[in-house]
């Protein structure tokens, strides 16, 4: 399975937010710790609610937690 | 390993077991004479409806006594957590699930039409659908470990 092209800082995030576990961060947002351990990996990338839900919980802009890059973006037109 | 990996290869096992276990029993009952499989097709009918009687009430008591077991093992009550991921997990392994039962069907037909004998589409039904349920479960695993 490709590596998804959409970077995110969620890790940093978490580290930055007196450690939050990926279990609490998972039960914040209402879903699995496995979605959080994919989305942080790179191996899923969340919708946009999803997207909007981190951030919110990191009282940060979605651009801080997840970053575009097109030049790996092997699939845009 | 997470909760629906553990319930997936649990899955996988009792699908075997069930089925195999089954399909003992029933070639015995033929080999013994109590019906003609060759033949009496109302009777294939009848196996079909049992089997999936038994495999639903089989699978309750394998599940109920696998989430007793992880929970004495793990010291917690785990539970499925439903979300996007796993959802989309779930409608990707069910389009695998799809895609080999037809296979399964496509090849049962086409062994009709080369002259197998009639009896034979209804164990390529079953192999079939087993197959296909063991590609559903390894198909969650695999995209539980690879990503999605």
């Amino acid at each position: 399975m490709a590596k998804s092209f959409i970077q995110n800082s969620i890790r940093r995030l978490r580290f930055n937010a007196d450690e939050m576990t990926q279990q609490q961060l998972a039960d914040e947002i209402g879903v699995s710790r496995q979605t959080i351990v994919a989305i942080e990996k790179g191996n899923y990338s969340p919708s946009l609610v999803l997207a909007f839900r981190i951030a919110h919980i990191f009282n940060t802009p979605l651009e801080e937690v997840f970053s575009y890059d097109p030049e790996d973006d092997i699939s845009k037109i | 390993m997470s909760y629906e990996e553990k319930e997936n290869i649990v899955n996988i096992f009792s699908s075997l077991f069930i089925s195999i276990g089954y399909a003992i029993i029933i070639y015995q009952k033929h080999l013994q004479g109590q019906f003609d499989l060759t033949t009496d097709f109302s009777t294939w009918g009848i196996i079909f409806l049992i089997f999936m009687g038994v495999s639903i009430v089989a699978r309750i008591i394998i599940y109920i006594i696998f989430h007793i077991i992880n929970t004495i093992a793990t010291g917690k009550e785990e539970k499925e957590v439903s979300d996007e991921r796993g959802k989309l997990i779930k409608l990707k392994a069910t389009r695998n699930t799809y895609y080999a039962f037809s296979a399964g069907i496509m090849l049962a037909i086409i062994a009709l039409a080369i002259g197998m004998p009639v009896y034979g589409i209804f164990i390529a039904f079953i192999v079939s659908s087993v197959i296909s349920e063991l590609i559903d479960n390894g198909s969650q695993i695999y995209y539980n470990r690879k990503g999605v």
